[in-house]
């Protein structure tokens, strides 16, 4: 097949099959899709590889963990593996709380990099991430992207071309101008200024694997319920079960500040709510009527929406930023939380 | 796949596109008259990306959306009678709903293109890949081609409307790839670059019969018994063999034209192999993997898939594989009871009518419902059937493989205690029988207390941030006292509460597919009456039963809640209405307004987003003269609650109720998630979604904005969301004009009916 570039890049490392991988490990919203399609695009028509991309699909909500998945190779290497990235070269991670739900880290081993969007150093994501050992970057992707008007997804393109040592950023650079000159041309300049930042503002570092936490291997089928112990007929008889869930991951920044001091308990919130985060408790009012009275926020479920905010007349809840406030210490758990039987 | 030097053949592009989207560009190319369609997962994206190419004038194919993929079957038919070239993707359940009408297209041999995007049938619904769509159309009198990739995708779909259309084969294709592989996945592909190279190959269709030349009348489908529709089949039968005759000459033109040569079957060190597998589409491009793997250890293996199975290459199978000792037949699917999938039956019989045919073969079961197909499963089959070569017999005949016996020190059961009857009664709400009037009045209804009203959907679903469905369902069954059943249609409620093996579900919840929920709701129904009056389920047994169901679900499935309100089941259908298809990613429904732009109704040069008006269900509904009616928001929640709690009363004692609430979309509305209320609002305050009741047969406004002088332009509503904001430029101007005028239309309609009892 002819191939659109003469010159064509020469990929560092390989796997077995021939493939350099990347995985982005994200949540729907952050534009990991679109990263994926850019990069392996960019490969394929920029310069001169062969390649494939494609996302974990399932249902794409908003806030869901999501996976995006590249494969380049030699022109002439076929591609015909359609299943995820297992092993990857490089691991992109575009959203720090997502490690406490999804493990990110699975097939991660010495020789890959892995790069994170966090404000925090390498040595101190290491520990959070409880990475085995390799290459690890930083990048204050979500700061540049607001500093810039981008999104999260093309700071972490810059760390990403940078990490690899062989996806030019030129060839990149040419590709953020097509995708988005041809609908949003006013947003070129500021994704280039983002791209251009995260190549150069990624700190890598380099953690000989020590012993101190383990390879993750990668699992291919997590269930625990097989042919012999699923109840028949697909039946989940377990009513409320995903109460047993964490969706704090689905947040991007910002939650509701409850100032009960100002709350009138008139119960709207509950009403603005879509997932049920407010907990109330029984009392008695100061003319000695049973009343029941707003508590506070379970936040392991709230996504962040603000809804609440909206219709708080009040004002008693007002919007804050996520990473200015203790969220753990603010939450009050939902009672049936403690009666969960596992 | 063959190649040919590039100087012989014509120029084309090379790009970096999906299977859906290589579809559509072939689509986009062909410039097919038609394109009749309903979105389904992963199928959808060919029209959308159709529909996006129309919006910037690439092409005139007219896209109709069906409410179904029975309709969209039948428009289809319709078009393709009037000797207009013809275009329809689906998947899945899609196929399924079509198939009453496949024979007809084959039968009375009208060709056209169908694309299946393949996906695991349901229940339990499942949205990923496997074949157990395709391998139930076995017997439609279609042809059925395979595409392995995006490439293929494209190829075939050019290949497929020659082949077809030949005179002596007249039939309809399927062009089947597989779901999210090849549908989702990007790869270099190439296309020619002038669309007139395709037009020129697959040529003008020449219609032998068509409905709509007065000269000529015909009759299309006659009444035809014995003995005379065997003749007919026996046609179709010759018409399949003379396709069978003919792919070859077609697939070399084609050779000719790409460079790309595809062979009745496509092999991979065939030539020698001892052992081989069998397998179709994507999994045949990885097990090529794994036939590199083994022969690098030694061992003599290949690997086969027709590239058609309609009509099935069993000539070329035998000549394949005589001298392969051990072959395995891998399905993605099972014909249940069979001991094989439909290929392996298949091949088995294909290979029974070569006498001198000593191959032994084992059936494998694989890659259901989208289970991943690794190199290591390939070659664990390979293994297996040079295990089988070298004792000489078959000891497993079938088998799955990649199914998981599962950890069996866990059982699941039950986390937390039911919600009780008390629970959910907390008699907050006080309901009473105006007896002169007949009307019911609501007290009670206060925002603090009820929130102490257990939730009947729990904590921890995964809907997007801001959802309104939620907000929408909470208050609604806040007004509904004691027991309750649920029954989902398919859409964003059903996928988000009930990802297994979780459920967000306190009560018992039923899903079905959202074309049928309304009668199966009313089976529940009749059936509990039933055994309660046999005795076997005690009398004090007191449930509400409540459907919910999307506006997509209300389009798809009005025939059915129709039929379920003329029947007056004693039940409630609430809908929620999103403005659109938004769980298969924002395809316009009947209930989109006028303008708004989605995934199916862009916003171009050559188009001005959703090009009808929305649909007025609640006036539809109210037709079938069921005891209640209603119109809700979360937003003016004390009135949705009122409303519920009469919803009951009559659902309990006097038949079906019916009733709908806007809720917000802000992923697909692109608005602000935190104003989601204030758009439901707006909306109301516009009087495009106005609150009211039907009481038996009388109209009663429940919030009239005018009096209460809040009544806006519908500007103010179309100027909070993303997917309106076009419609504020100038340009627009006669669009908001339009939609302005119907909504006041309605809207002074219901206040004429509001102030008439017989209206």
């Amino acid at each position: 097949m002819e191939t659109a570039k003469t010159r064509i890049a020469a990929i560092p490392r390989k796997n077995q099959q021939g493939f350099f991988e990347i995985r982005m490990e994200s949540i729907g919203g952050l534009g990991a899709n679109v990263a994926g399609k850019i990069l392996a695009e960019t490969g394929v028509l920029g310069m001169g590889l062969n390649g494939s991309n494609f996302s974990s699909y399932g249902s794409e909500k908003k806030g869901a963990p999501v996976k995006a998945h590249v494969r380049l190779c030699d022109p002439d290497t076929p591609i015909r593996n359609n299943s995820p990235v297992e092993h990857p070269h490089i691991l992109a991670i575009f959203h720090e709380a997502l490690i406490k739900t999804v493990p990110v880290l699975q097939g991660v081993g010495p020789d890959s990099i892995v790069i994170m969007n966090t404000t925090k150093p390498p040595t101190e994501v290491r520990t959070i991430l409880k990475l085995h050992g390799g290459y690890l970057g930083c990048i204050d992707a979500l700061g540049i992207a607001i500093a810039e008007n981008s999104r999260v997804n093309i700071p972490m393109l810059g760390a990403i071309s940078k990490a690899s040592g062989f996806i030019e950023p030129e060839s990149l650079r040419e590709a953020i101008k097509k995708v988005f000159g041809r609908k949003y041309p006013q947003t070129v300049p500021g994704n280039l200024k983002a791209f251009e930042r995260g190549y150069h503002e990624v700190k890598i570092e380099l953690f000989p694997p020590d012993g101190k936490y383990p390879y993750q291997p990668f699992v291919r089928n997590p269930s625990r319920l097989g042919y012999m112990n699923q109840p028949i007929g697909g039946i989940v008889v377990s009513a409320g079960k995903t109460k047993e869930k964490d969706l704090s991951p689905s947040r991007t920044g910002f939650i509701p500040v409850l100032d009960l001091e100002t709350c009138t308990h008139c119960g709207e919130c509950d009403y603005a709510c879509p997932d049920y985060c407010f907990v109330w408790e029984k009392g008695v009012t100061k003319t000695g009527k049973e009343a029941i009275f707003l508590k506070g926020i379970d936040y392991q479920y709230c996504k962040g929406c603000l809804q609440c905010v909206w219709i708080c007349k009040p004002k008693a809840l007002t919007t804050g930023r996520e990473s200015d406030h203790n969220v753990e210490e603010m939450t009050v758990p939902h009672p049936f939380r403690e009666k969960l039987t596992k | 796949m063959d190649t040919k030097a590039a100087r012989d053949i014509a120029k084309q592009e090379m790009d970096f596109l999906s299977g859906n989207e290589m579809a559509a560009l072939s689509a986009s190319q062909i410039n097919f008259h038609i394109m009749g369609y309903y979105p389904i997962t992963p199928s959808t994206e060919i029209a959308e990306n159709l529909d996006e190419m129309k919006a910037e004038g690439e092409h005139n194919i007219v896209l109709i959306p069906g409410e179904g993929e029975h309709g969209a079957a039948a428009i289809c038919y319709g078009a393709t009678t009037t000797g207009a070239r013809v275009f329809n993707a689906t998947s899945a359940q899609g196929l399924l709903y079509a198939m009453e009408q496949l024979p007809v297209q084959s039968g009375t041999r009208y060709p056209m293109l169908l694309d299946i995007v393949a996906r695991a049938v349901s229940g339990p619904l499942d949205i990923r890949c496997d074949h157990s769509d395709i391998m139930m159309a076995l017997n439609c009198g279609w042809i059925i081609l395979m595409a392995k990739d995006p490439q293929a995708a494209y190829d075939m779909n050019i290949i497929g409307v020659k082949l077809g259309e030949l005179e002596d084969v007249r039939l309809p294709v399927m062009v089947t790839f597989d779901g999210f592989f090849t549908s989702h996945q990007k790869r270099r592909v190439q296309y020619f670059s002038d669309k007139k190279v395709v037009q020129d190959y697959v040529g003008s269709h020449p219609p032998k019969y068509i409905s709509v030349d007065p000269k000529n009348p015909i009759t299309i489908g006659p009444y035809m018994n014995d003995p005379d529709l065997i003749n007919n089949r026996k046609q179709l039968s010759m018409a399949m063999e003379a396709a069978y005759n003919r792919l070859e000459e077609v697939f070399e033109s084609y050779y000719q034209l790409s460079g790309r040569r595809y062979g009745i079957l496509d092999t991979y060190q065939m030539e020698d192999a001892e052992v081989a597998l069998f397998i179709l589409n994507s999994a045949f491009e990885t097990s090529k993997e794994a036939v590199d793997k083994l022969r690098a250890e030694g061992f003599k293996v290949g690997v086969m898939m027709p590239n058609v199975i309609r009509p099935f290459p069993a000539r070329e199978i035998r000549e394949c594989v005589k001298n392969v000792r051990a072959l395995c037949v891998a399905d993605r699917q099972e014909s249940y009871g069979a001991w094989g999938g439909n290929m392996s039956i298949e091949v088995k019989a294909a290979l029974k009518d070569d006498m001198d045919n000593r191959t032994l073969v084992i059936s494998r079961v694989y890659g259901l419902g989208g289970k991943e197909f690794y190199v290591e499963d390939a070659m664990d089959m390979l293994r297996e059937a040079f295990v089988v070569a070298k004792k000489g017999k078959v000891e497993v005949p079938f088998e799955y493989v990649g199914a998981t016996p599962g950890d069996l020190s866990y059982i699941p059961e039950q986390i937390q205690s039911p919600l009780t009857r008390e629970d959910t009664s907390p008699h907050i709400i006080s309901l009473t029988k105006d007896e002169k009037t007949g009307m019911l009045d609501v007290k009670g209804v206060s925002g603090r207390p009820l929130n102490e009203m257990p939730k009947r959907i729990s904590q921890g679903h995964s809907a997007c941030s801001g959802c309104g469905i939620f907000p929408g369902l909470d208050t609604f069954f806040k007004g509904i006292e004691g027991d309750v059943v649920v029954l989902f249609h398919t859409g964003c409620g059903m996928v988000v509460t009930t990802g297994y093996p979780y459920t967000s579900h306190n009560v018992t919840y039923i899903h079905n597919l959202f074309q049928s929920g309304a009668p199966t709701l009313g089976g529940v129904v009749e059936a509990f009456r039933e055994r309660q009056r046999r005795g076997e389920i005690p009398e004090s047994e007191d449930i509400t039963f409540v459907m919910i169901t999307g506006d997509g679900g209300m389009d798809i499935g009005m025939g059915h809640a129709i039929g379920t309100a003329l029947r007056n089941h004693k039940m409630i259908i609430l809908e929620y209405d999103n403005q659109g298809y938004m769980n298969t990613g924002a395809q316009l429904s009947f209930s989109t307004p006028l303008g708004h732009a989605t995934s199916t109704s862009h916003v171009g040069p050559y188009q001005s987003g959703n090009q009808l008006q929305h649909k007025d269900t609640a006036q539809i509904m109210a037709a079938c003269n069921i005891p209640y009616v209603f119109t809700g928001i979360a937003t003016q929640y004390r009135d949705l609650i009122k409303k519920a709690s009469r919803a009951q009363y009559y659902a309990k004692n006097e038949g079906l109720v019916y009733g709908k609430i806007l809720i917000t979309c802000p992923l697909e509305w692109k608005s602000e998630e935190r104003i989601g209320l204030e758009i439901l609002q707006a909306a109301t305050d516009c009087c495009f979604f106005p609150l009211f009741e039907v009481v038996h047969g009388k109209t009663i406004i429940s919030y009239n904005p005018e009096e209460k002088g809040k009544k806006v332009s519908v500007t103010e509503w179309l100027k909070l969301m993303g997917k309106t904001k076009h419609l504020l430029k100038p340009d627009y101007k006669d669009v908001v004009e339009k939609l302005q005028k119907e909504v006041d239309r309605r809207w002074e309609r219901l206040k004429a009916m509001h102030e008439h009892p017989l209206l």
